[in-house]
């Protein structure tokens, strides 16, 4: 194993946009971890395959603090929120588990202050998309509400648009973030309507686009797939059926945007339409005259359809329930979770009306969650990372920083790569995604006037369970940047 | 999930690093001409694990995201059917560069068309695999692992390069550029990767090489699950960091890559940059083998005449320079370039000016070691299947397989798990 090669000298002073890091490496030894009462796994754990055979397997795991309650309490913070101040933390172990759970649960999700003018997006005035992520940053960063906040981020993920199809030039995706947050926290099958009648969903899987006599299948198909069953619960029959099925809607238009238009027309010496007039909902607008006539067989039933009997058919197929509880213990709890684990959340959420509350509570209140299996199960997402390191930091002047940090560690917020959401866990550790998040650290302490002090950091953030390496660093380091460094870039603090 | 350490001496890989690159004569199997490549590199790289391995050859994968409709990419011009299924989208018919009286490529495949008449180019036709899957994800992973029986999680490229070179300590020999994850095709987690999203910024900053080194030391026996994948990203950082500090210094591009065409609606395109640093890895002699580059926003269900143009313009113009960059410096005969996407579209036009998922597509194969021509059957537009969709013809492994084989100079049965009948464009060199 390569031997850390750190400077001997320590570091003295900090220049703004300069972290000097002076580590005083490995010297000291396991007897200076006990300086800052780290835990550091012990090698009991360690387990090798056949010696003669290279590589080594290191099969060392962490170990679970979970019996602890300050630690429950910080796992249930680290995942239901993002990320924790001190005093946050603080309220919250005094609180307990359960009430906190209850806490984040029940308090319905604080509405951000309007994006100025968002609402009268149009050609001549596009959403400024960096303002845009920075505005929902900034309610991550603040809210009253954080967990609501959190399944926001959720649905922004699962039931996903990117401003690059859905277009700057309408207030579309600005809705889009304030619906899913009015129904974060509700019930699924009333936010399925909402989502299938969303303007900003409407063009990015062109449901807006599609009529009767020629059906488009993109939302249809990912209708079932994505938000609702997943794949292989379904039939190419019935993506075709769906599709006619839920023919017939349009996007509304804005004053802004028909006024945009009109203005167009007239510089280039057109006549404007005569029914260009603006809606006055924000939501689809449905005209039966392009939607389609007659019955079709759709998930076994032939008869007439609208949307409403559409959704109700899909909540009827037994698949739903387990497909959105396993995605929702896929984010919250671990990696894979056992058949059995997620077919007993999922009746329970069933019984419950699709209630996402019930669901949430029962999974953060299920013995699994606290599992030494699901301790450190997860890897947080760039901007799970960033914001909390912006609230260890103290620092929520940094959402304009984190806004444009995104895209370059694999998450830019209303830009998703693909339909299906955003990349998790292992597939976030890549060489390139390693590297930006350090230089996030980096730049952010070098940017920084005042940091707060170092503490009790270790503990409220990693458990004070650390690596040998990440003990030996923090232990060495002789100043406050230089601690926050190590912390905030291990891979510790990585992982939730 | 598996794990390891990398069983290699890095300490003496990175004094070696550090000491800066001392230039050898060239490893076996490489012939004269190729960038100066430090012995050490190209004997880990060319000759480990399997024994013979000395093709210098590179692979670069272009992935199509979104499904690519194979019908507007080379248009049967001279089937009326085409144009009866596709009132808009048939008239690119008449503005197609015909490369015989049946076929045409896309008016904005000027630069490739003209590859192919050189002989540059193989398209192989009606390229699939049975009971196709219409979903952009599952049809993915088909491609991805070379599995249709959904069974394997490694990707067949990050397969081949943990079966069949030594990659510990050379994080270059399997590399995505302009992107910030881990490719689906790369993935295999015996294989060490880089992922460079963008060269310039790819760098510790602050006092960078203190910085460089505590991430070393922090980085390292990392407990837990993903202990090992932060381990090894982070030493594969330091070892892309040194690489491209000096490869930087050496490469100048012999063509103009230019990011600038018509923005693409919908997706974030940066093939042409994606590209350049692909040709300054492969001609500074890094020991790059493997490389995958994606351009997105081929899923056209709507106005498709004007988007899918647009990205045919940007995969010619990045294709092009990427040619010319790489034949100016003399390196093109090993370059083989080969696209892939997770499907082709819907033959008949939907009421949105666009196509719904279809199925069998062309596969392009370009660049100098290319025997070029039509391969495989076109479309049989008379005879779509229950679902109006093409039949394929060609197994996409048998597409594999030549790669493998005919390019690489591997095996391959052991990253396909059974020998395909492969499809012979890659033309047989005379040694």
């Amino acid at each position: 194993m390569q031997q850390p090669q750190a400077s001997s000298r320590p570091a003295r002073r900090f220049h703004r946009r300069t972290v000097v890091v002076g580590a005083g490496a490995a010297a000291g030894g396991l007897a200076l971890s006990r300086v800052l009462g780290l835990h550091v796994p012990g090698l009991d754990r360690l387990a090798f395959g056949d010696p003669t055979v290279a590589p080594v397997v290191n099969t060392k795991d962490w170990i679970s603090p979970l019996d602890r309650p300050e630690a429950q309490i910080a796992q249930l913070l680290r995942r239901a929120t993002f990320g924790m101040t001190n005093a946050q933390y603080d309220l919250a172990v005094s609180d307990g588990f359960k009430n906190t759970v209850d806490k984040l649960i029940e308090t319905p999700a604080a509405m951000p202050k309007d994006l100025a003018g968002a609402d009268a997006a149009s050609q001549d005035k596009p959403l400024n998309v960096v303002n845009l992520q920075s505005w929902w940053l900034d309610q991550m960063l603040s809210t009253p509400t954080p967990f609501a906040e959190r399944m926001t981020y959720f649905w922004h993920g699962h039931f996903t648009s990117d401003f690059r199809k859905v277009g700057a030039q309408t207030p579309y995706i600005y809705w889009q973030n304030l619906t899913w947050r009015k129904n974060a926290l509700g019930n699924f099958r009333t936010m399925l309507y909402q989502v299938t009648t969303d303007p900003g969903m409407l063009r990015y899987l062109d449901l807006g686009q599609s009529t009767g006599k020629a059906p488009n299948e993109n939302y249809s198909r990912e209708l079932m797939e994505l938000f609702t069953m997943g794949v292989g619960t379904f039939s190419e029959d019935d993506v075709r059926a769906g599709a006619k099925a839920l023919a017939g809607w349009r996007e509304p238009l804005t004053q802004a945007m028909v006024d945009a238009q009109i203005a167009r027309a007239q510089q280039q010496g057109r006549t404007p339409p005569k029914s260009l007039a603006a809606d006055p909902v924000k939501t689809g607008v449905f005209e039966a005259a392009r939607g389609y006539k007659g019955a079709v067989t759709f998930l076994g039933v032939t008869k007439p359809w609208d949307t409403n009997a559409v959704l109700d058919r899909i909540m009827q197929q037994d698949s739903v329930a387990p497909y959105i509880t396993r995605k929702v213990l896929r984010e919250f709890v671990m990696q894979d979770p056992p058949d059995a684990y997620v077919e007993r959340i999922a009746a329970g959420w069933k019984k419950s009306g699709y209630d996402l509350r019930s669901l949430m509570r029962d999974v953060f209140m299920s013995p699994e969650f606290l599992q030494p299996a699901a301790y450190r199960s997860l890897v947080k997402s760039p901007t799970e990372v960033m914001v909390h390191i912006a609230r260890a930091l103290e620092a929520p002047q940094l959402a304009r920083n984190i806004a444009q940090s995104g895209s370059g560690m694999g998450q830019a917020l209303f830009d998703p790569p693909e339909v299906g959401g955003w990349p998790s866990n292992a597939s976030l550790v890549s060489s390139n995604n390693v590297l930006t998040r350090v230089n996030f650290v980096v730049t952010t302490l070098g940017g920084m006037q005042k940091l707060p002090a170092f503490g009790n950091a270790h503990q409220t953030h990693t458990d004070g369970i650390v690596s040998e390496q990440t003990a030996q660093l923090l232990n060495a380091a002789t100043d406050d940047q230089t601690r926050w460094l190590i912390l905030l870039a291990s891979p510790e603090f990585q992982l939730k | 999930m598996g794990m390891q350490n990398v069983g290699i001496d890095k300490i003496s890989r990175r004094d070696f690093l550090q000491k800066g690159l001392v230039f050898g004569a060239g490893a076996r199997g490489l012939a004269a001409g190729y960038a100066a490549v430090p012995d050490v590199f190209a004997k880990a790289v060319y000759s480990a694990k399997g024994a013979g391995v000395t093709n210098d050859k590179v692979l670069v994968m272009i992935q199509l995201g979104g499904g690519n409709d194979g019908l507007q990419t080379v248009i049967p011009i001279g089937d009326p059917k085409y144009r009866d299924l596709r009132p808009t989208l048939g008239k690119e018919a008449d503005a197609a560069l015909p490369i015989d009286k049946d076929h045409g490529l896309h008016q904005n495949l000027k630069g490739i068309k003209s590859l192919y008449d050189k002989g540059k180019v193989a398209i192989v036709q009606g390229v699939g695999y049975p009971t196709p899957s219409f979903s952009h994800f599952d049809s993915i992973r088909v491609w991805e692992t070379g599995d249709p029986t959904r069974r394997q999680q490694d990707g067949w490229l990050g397969k081949t390069i943990e079966k069949n070179y030594d990659s510990a300590g050379h994080p270059l020999v399997g590399c995505a550029t302009g992107t910030t994850s881990t490719p689906g095709m790369l993935r295999d987690l015996q294989a060490t990767l880089t992922v460079i999203n963008d060269q310039a910024s790819f760098k510790f900053q602050g006092n960078s090489d203190n910085v460089d080194k505590v991430m070393g030391t922090l980085y390292t026996g990392t407990p837990g699950i993903y202990g090992a994948l932060f381990d090894t990203a982070m030493s594969t950082v330091r070892d892309t960091v040194a690489q491209l500090k000096t490869s930087a210094a050496k490469y100048v591009p012999k063509a103009t890559y230019s990011d600038n065409q018509k923005l693409v609606f919908s997706s974030k395109n940066q093939l042409a940059a994606a590209l350049q640093l692909a040709a300054e890895l492969i001609v500074t002699g890094t020991g790059v083998k493997v490389l995958h580059v994606t351009l997105g926003g081929f899923d056209t269900h709507y106005t498709e005449q004007t988007r899918h143009g647009d990205l045919m313009a940007y995969l010619d113009a990045a294709v092009s320079a990427f040619h010319q960059d790489l034949t100016a410096y003399g390196m093109a005969d090993r370059v083989l370039i080969a696209t892939w996407s997770e499907f082709g579209r819907r033959p008949q036009e939907n009421a949105s000016g666009g196509t719904d998922h279809g199925t069998a597509a062309p596969v392009f194969l370009i660049g100098d070691p290319v025997k070029g021509g039509l391969y495989g059957q076109g479309p049989n537009l008379a005879k779509l299947d229950t679902q109006q969709n093409v039949s394929f013809n060609v197994d996409f492994r048998s597409v594999y397989q030549e790669i493998l084989t005919g390019h690489l100079g591997l095996d391959g049965r052991d990253v396909l798990g059974s020998s395909f009948d492969a499809i012979p464009f890659i033309r047989a060199v005379a040694s």
